[in-house]
Formats: C-alpha cells, structure tokens, sequence
C-alpha cells in the first residue's frame, strides 16, 4: 500500500504539472487552413443516394459527393441551373424531359459519366426507395439515344419534376462502384461531386477529400469534415474556441437559436449567414370537424385574429424567423403578395366580437392544443395560450413524443394542433398538395380539409400545369381560396441560420432543399 | 471454488433470457413505430407502409421473437433498423470508446478515492477530513453535465489547455482499426495523434472519475472508521504492531470489500456508458448509441444492447465476487 501512496503523490505532482506546462490543442502542419470542419448535431443516417429519405446530414454529404442533373441557382433559387445537364427542353403536354448531357465529366472512380449511368441511377433509386413513389415514381421510360442524351417519358404531366431531380435521391452514382460495392456502396459512395468520399466513423465524423479532376473546377478546400457534436452548448463552445468552422443550420431543428445569437453577435470571430426557408409552422384546425366551435369558420378567424404574429416573432424567435401569411413562404416563386391583405391581422378587440357573432363563450370554450415536444415548440405554444387567454379561451398544452402525435394527428382525433411542412424541392406543390389535397387527410399530418372536389381538382391542374405562367396563376387562385377559409393560423417561418468563422469565405445558406455546398466554400 | 464460478456462470442464463423477453416485449410496448420515427412528419401512410413492409415490421411478435433467438444462437443480433448494418457491428464500433473511459475513470477513481478516504478515517475530524468530506459531498452531488460544462469552460475556453470535446483533433486523420483512440493513434505514426487523444480523453475521464472518487472517498472513510473500532485492530495494536501496519496491513483489506463492490457496480453501469458526459464531450460511446436507438425506436439496436449492457454487467458482478475471494480468506473458507 505503500505503492499506493506513492502512486497518489505522483498524480498530483502529474496534475500540478500539467497545470503549469503551456500544453495547447494540437495543431498538424498547414492542413487547418484548408480543411473546414463542420459541426452537425447527429450521424448522418446514410450516404447512400438509392435509399434516401431527406434526412438533412448526409443528403448535405450526398449533394457534395455527388451530382444532379440540375440544381437551382443560388441565391435566390427562382432559376433551375445545368449541372450534369448542359441544358434540357420540356414536351409542350409537360411530360416528357429531354436533357443533352455533359462529356466531360468522370466519377472519382475513372467511369466516365454518361446517359447509361443517369439511367441507370434513376431506376435504381426508384426500385430501392418507397419514399419517392410519388415523384419518382411517375417516370414511365428513360430513353438514351446516345451518351449525352436522355429522354425521360412520364406517365403525367408533373412540372415539378425538375425539383425532384435536384434533390439528393437523384443524384448520379456511379455505375461500376455499384456493381464493384453491391450493398455496401453506402460505405463507399463514388460521384462526380466536389468531394470525395475518404471515411466514415459512425457517431464521429465523416471526411470527404477534394476532388481535383471536378469539371466545375476543384474545390478550393483540400478536406471537409463533418463532425458530430450533438449538445448545442458543446458545438457553441468549440465554435467559439475555433474547434470547428461552421455550425449548422440551428434555424431548422428543435431550439431557438437565439440564445447563440446573442453570444455570437459580438464576436468578430464569428459571423452569422442565415437566409429565408420555406418551412412554415402554423396553428392548424381540424377542418373536417363537422361540430364544435371550431367547424365555424368566424371561430377559427376569431382564433387566428388574437394572435399576435409579430410579438412572437420578437418576443420568441428574437429575428430568427419571419411572417407567414398563407400556404406558401413569401420567398416562394408562386407566392401571391394578394395574400397579405386577406390573411387574419392580430385584433383581439374583433376577436372577441367575431366569437360573440357566432354565439360561442369564450369562457366555455376549453381547447386542447397539440403540439410537437421540444423547447422550441412549447415557447410557441405558451405563446399562443397566452394570446388566447386575452380573448377568453383556455387552452390546455399536450405536447406529445411525435410517433404518437402522429398517430392521433391522422386519426383526426383533435381540435387544434402545431404543426409544420419543410418542403425539400423548390415547388408549390410541396406545401399545397399534400397539405389541402382532401383525399390524403387520412394519410398524413395535414390540415384535413373537408371534402371539396372544386379544391381538389383545381390542385391536382396546378400541380400538372406545363406553362409557368399559367401556373402561377392557379396557384393565386389556390392561395386566395385558402386563406379565405381559414384553415390554420400561419405563424412563422423559421430562418435557416448557419454559424460560421470569421475567416469562411464564399458559403451560400440554401433553402429549398435546405442543404449547402461547398464547391466554391474557401478558409482564409 | 472452480465448481463455485461455473454454478455462478450457468445461473446467468435464465437471467439473460428473461432480460432479453422483458426487452423484447417492452421495447414494442412503448408507442410508436420505427417506420414513422425514420420518415419524420411529412411522410404519407403510403410511404411508412413501404417502409414497414421493407424492415420486416408487419410480421407478429411471436414470430420476430422466434426468428431473433434463432438468430441469437447463431452469433447474429439482428440489422439496425436505421442504419441497415448488424447490430453487433455497430456495438462493437462504439464500445472501446466507452471502455476507453470508463477504465481510466474507475483507475483514476481508485488512485485519488481509497488514499484519500484512508487519510480521513484515520485522521478523523481533523481539518483534513473536513476539507475532504466537503469536497466529496459535491463531487458525489454534483451533475454530471454541470461539472462537464464548468470544466469544459476553464480548461477548455478560458485557460486553452485541453480541447472542448471530441475524441481526436479534427486535423489528425488516424485509421479505425482497434477502435481505442489511443492505439490506433499509436498504431498510425501521424506525429501528435497519441498526444491528442490523451489530451481528450482528459476532460471526460475526469467527469467521470469525479463522482466515483467521492463515492469510493466516503466509503472507505466510513468502513475504516468502523474497521478500526473493531476487536481484533485492538489486538493488533496490543501486540505492538505500529499503527502503519496496523491501518495498512490489517484494517484496509477488510475495509475494502465493500468498496470492490462499489467500483465493480459503477464499473459495470459506466460499461452501459454514460449518457450525459457522452453527449456533452461529443464521446461517440455506447450510451448515446443506446439513446439514439430508441428515440428511433430501433428494435434490433435496442434489443442487442441491453444484452451486451446485461451480460457485462453480470461478468462484472462475477469478477467482484472474485475479488472478494482474493482478498478475504473467510470468503474463501465459505467457498469451498
């Protein structure tokens, strides 16, 4: 024991002096300043282009790995880019796609790419993946007339088809690494992006190495990675210690990030990207109930009339989020300013009378609000309670793990709920089909609109219309007739918001889908 | 003795058995399904219909049940529902992780605890064992994630000794190949690799060792004190033995008994990892694994876990049980 006693003393004096030894992180040979690392709250679920379904980190992976046919152009994403494709022209009955590809590009394996590998990884990922039955799915035909060339024949019209093929499931993989892989090819994915797959350290990181031979030009980082870090105080800390580059995009996930805003704000260190989304978050209505308060529409205006839009805005997300009035973002390119003046305007005053003209007593109303769990979610929900309480109504929070939220959200087993949409693909229809469709209240979280067939008809025409112009038009009409029926009270639309070092040069915050490149992302 | 340790060994198989029927039943009792949890809210009952029909979930309980023992006797725990790769695979990628820590923690505990409480018992009420005794309540009240984050923001952000989380320095790129940072570190050659996995290993390891130092403190403290009033410590003295060998020789073996069984517990629940100081260090261990698993309702990971967790956890109590033998002739005698 008397090891022990020495072995003590000599633990101290190792404590003691490693208290006064300058002992610093260390740091290897130049690489810092072109390796960017990026601090993501989970593991990616997968890197497999095939089977993915919209998981935010490792589609960003994948989009970097590999390419699309096309890519909407940043920043502003009205316009759809030639990536893979050098251009492409649409049948005037809007279903058939023809895209004259590049010859110039290889995957990182040496395969050169061509129309057999778009074909190829198109029907791959339609037979591997269930999630894009709806999208994907409608291709009927993929003709290759010759290796630039590519013909898709859908079985109807879908205009939004080009979306789709900018997201992270079409993305080209390359045929020979598939066939070399066979199942195994989500660990070692082989595109013609940026970057390159290096390695995959499940709950650690993932490392991509710059592809020189990249046909848009190399990259100006030589390595990214991404590491895991899934407590927001520990990404903050290294962020501020210089530990990692870039946090990402805290806007979207289950907290307010206005606690890092102001820790960041005065840091020069530190500067702050963010850029409006699409995601819209809103107080919805069961609006297939044929009783109680709530099937009047005057209830549901009076409801959507006490809230006070721009004091959450302030008071909860602190300028991390923006006004919604209706189904579509203002930055959409569908949207209709028109909107605006039709959506409900915070009025308590009005709300009471409104409730009084439909004969409800605000003092016999007791309403059950469902909400998601998470911070973020019950600050919105306190919020709206209180905004209630001015008007009379009690409102009782249940704020619900989602498996189960979900199951009773479809069952139409509740009165008024929080709910939201994070669209993936720049398109109307992502917010308007599946949220207003009738015929799928049954079979997702959406608003449950009763039985319309005038609705729905003119939603499934927009939905196939091939003249933009025309389109757009429709999508007015849609918007209109919506925010006239009061289907929610739209609250807000959070930014995506991406925390970067000082030194970060050239990084673009995309929205729709909401995952960055960084192709053209330098550390200065 | 021998014929003691295989009795002890055959009685952890009904116990592994039952463990493994409470978890299977209990993990598809908790609402919700994978399916839905994997696709998140936008899904449409179509496409989580798909999805169940491609994980196998529609098939009955009983069944699953059947087809996961036959697997079990076979060395196969099953795919994670989430990742696709066998569930064995993915325990042991973040095993050593865990390990990694929670040996150092358990050594750092021992080396700072036992002197420490055998300094205070035998100098009891002194201002030294007040000190202690004060210092040992916090480290046993404090939260984990509290002392994680303080440390975090002295060492880490104020002084700029250690880093803030994370296993290796995101600028060292190290192979996986035991899995023990440190030894792969070593393995690979890159200059400064060991030095930085030591460096954060520091951190977590402290925050660990933290609350079991305190804990082994107070226990021995007590045991001691109780030890020395004893008959035969008496005799010892009387038969002029000096009070060295006295406390050393005599009164700390006894003592230590219920102090093995302490660490040899912590030991086994820090094996299940531990989730908080996983999470705030960005330790990719099995605890945050286990975490993850079941807020995606990962049934296989679920399952195949808590077994690996169960039978360590048995092993563990089983080598305690050596210990005790080792250290206690009367525990022998009894033995045989």
């Amino acid at each position: 024991m008397k090891l022990t006693r020495r072995l003590f003393g000599a633990l101290c004096a190792a404590a003691l002096s490693l208290g006064v030894s300058p002992i610093g992180v260390p740091m290897a040979f130049g690489q810092e300043a072109s390796t960017l690392v990026i601090a993501v709250p989970a593991d990616a679920a997968g890197l497999e282009p095939g089977i993915n379904k919209a998981e935010p980190i490792g589609s960003e992976v994948i989009l970097n790995v590999f390419d699309t046919l096309v890519a909407w152009e940043s920043p502003d994403f009205k316009r759809l880019e030639g990536r893979l494709a050098k251009d492409w022209s649409i049948s005037d009955d809007g279903r058939t796609f023809s895209f004259a590809l590049r010859d110039d590009v290889t995957f990182h394996d040496g395969t050169p790419f061509n129309s057999d590998a778009v074909k190829f990884s198109i029907n791959r990922t339609v037979a591997m993946n269930p999630y894009v039955e709806a999208t994907l799915g409608l291709v009927k035909d993929i003709e290759t007339p010759s290796p630039t060339q590519v013909i898709f024949t859908l079985s109807r019209p879908y205009p939004a088809f080009l979306s789709i093929l900018a997201q992270p499931q079409s993305a080209i993989v390359s045929p020979t690494a598939v066939e070399k892989y066979g199942d195994d090819f989500a660990n070692h994915p082989v595109g013609t992006g940026p970057f390159k797959f290096r390695a995959y350290q499940p709950d650690t990181r993932i490392v991509l190495d710059a592809n020189s031979e990249y046909f848009r030009g190399a990259p100006q980082l030589h390595r990214l990675i991404y590491t895991v870090i899934p407590e927001a105080s520990t990404r903050r800390l290294e962020l501020e210690n210089g530990g990692v580059d870039i946090i990402q995009q805290a806007g979207q996930l289950s907290a307010v990030p206005s606690e890092e805003m102001a820790a960041f704000v005065d840091n020069a260190d530190i500067q702050i990207l963010e850029s409006p989304s699409q995601i819209i978050r809103q107080l919805e209505f069961n609006n297939s109930l044929r009783d109680g308060p709530f099937a009047d529409p005057r209830v549901r205006r009076a409801i959507a009339m006490a809230i006070d839009y721009d004091g959450l805005l302030d008071g909860v997300f602190e300028g991390t989020a923006e006004r919604v009035y209706g189904p579509l973002t203002s930055n959409s390119w569908a949207f209709d300013p028109a909107v605006q003046d039709l959506a409900p305007k915070y009025d308590p005053a009005a709300a009471r009378a409104l409730l009084q003209e439909a004969s409800v007593d605000p003092a016999a109303l007791t309403v059950k609000l469902y909400s998601f769990q998470g911070a973020l979610w019950g600050a919105v929900a306190t919020f709206v309670q209180a905004n209630l309480a001015d008007i009379g109504v009690h409102v009782d929070i249940a704020q619900t793990e989602f498996p189960s939220y979900r199951a009773l959200h479809v069952a139409g087993e509740w009165e008024m709920a929080l709910d939201g949409r994070q669209p993936w693909y720049n398109d109307p229809d992502a917010h308007i089909t599946i949220g207003y469709l009738s015929s799928l209240k049954d079979s997702a979280m959406t608003f449950r609109m009763p039985k319309n067939d005038g609705l729905d008809a003119k939603i499934l025409a927009a939905q196939g219309e091939a003249d933009m112009e025309t389109r757009k038009a429709m999508y007015s009409e849609i918007q209109q007739e919506i925010v006239a029926q009061v289907p929610a009270a739209y609250l807000f639309s959070p930014k995506l918001i991406v925390f970067a070092r000082a030194n970060i040069d050239g990084l673009v915050v995309n929205s729709a889908p909401p995952l960055n490149e960084y192709w053209g992302v330098s550390k200065n | 003795m021998l014929a003691f340790f295989v009795r002890r060994f055959l009685s952890l198989l009904p116990t592994l058995a039952l463990v493994l029927v409470i978890v299977f039943s209990l993990v598809r009792l908790i609402p919700g399904d994978p399916a839905v949890t994997l696709l998140g809210p936008g899904a449409t009952d179509n496409q989580i219909a798909a999805l169940r029909l491609q994980l196998n979930l529609d098939a009955p309980a009983v069944m699953q049940f059947w087809h996961y023992v036959i697997g079990l006797v076979h060395g196969d725990l099953g795919v994670s529902l989430k990742s696709g790769q066998p569930v064995l695979n993915e325990i042991m990628l973040r095993l050593p992780a865990t390990l990694e820590i929670a040996v150092a923690a358990v050594l750092a505990a021992i080396v700072i605890g036992t002197p420490i409480g055998v300094l205070s018992a035998t100098r009891p009420n002194s201002g030294f064992d007040h000190s202690i005794r004060i210092l040992s309540l916090t480290g046993v009240s404090m939260p984990a994630f509290l002392l994680a984050l303080v440390l975090q923001l002295i060492f880490a952000t104020w002084l700029g000794w250690l880093p803030v989380s994370g296993r290796m320095s995101s600028y060292v790129f190290v192979d996986h190949v035991t899995g023990f940072a440190v030894i792969d570190a070593w393995l690979s050659g890159e200059p400064g690799a060991v030095r930085s996995a030591l460096l954060h290993m520091v951190l977590p390891v402290t925050v660990l060792a933290a609350f079991l130092a305190a804990t082994l403190g107070r226990f021995v403290r007590a045991t001691m004190l109780e030890t020395l009033a004893e008959d035969y410590v008496r005799t010892a003295r009387a038969k002029g033995l000096t009070r060295r060998e006295v406390v050393y020789r005599h009164a700390l073996r006894t003592s230590l008994l219920p102090a093995i069984t302490v660490v040899g517990l912590k030991f086994a629940e820090m094996l299940g990892g531990a989730i908080l100081t996983e999470t705030i260090f960005s330790w990719p261990g099995i605890g945050r694994f286990m975490f993850e698993a079941i807020r995606n309702r990962d049934y296989p990971v679920i399952q195949g876990a808590t077994l690996v967790f169960a039978l360590l956890f048995m092993l563990t109590s089983l080598m305690v049980d050596l210990m005790y033998a080792l250290l206690d002739p009367r525990v022998r005698r009894k033995m045989n």
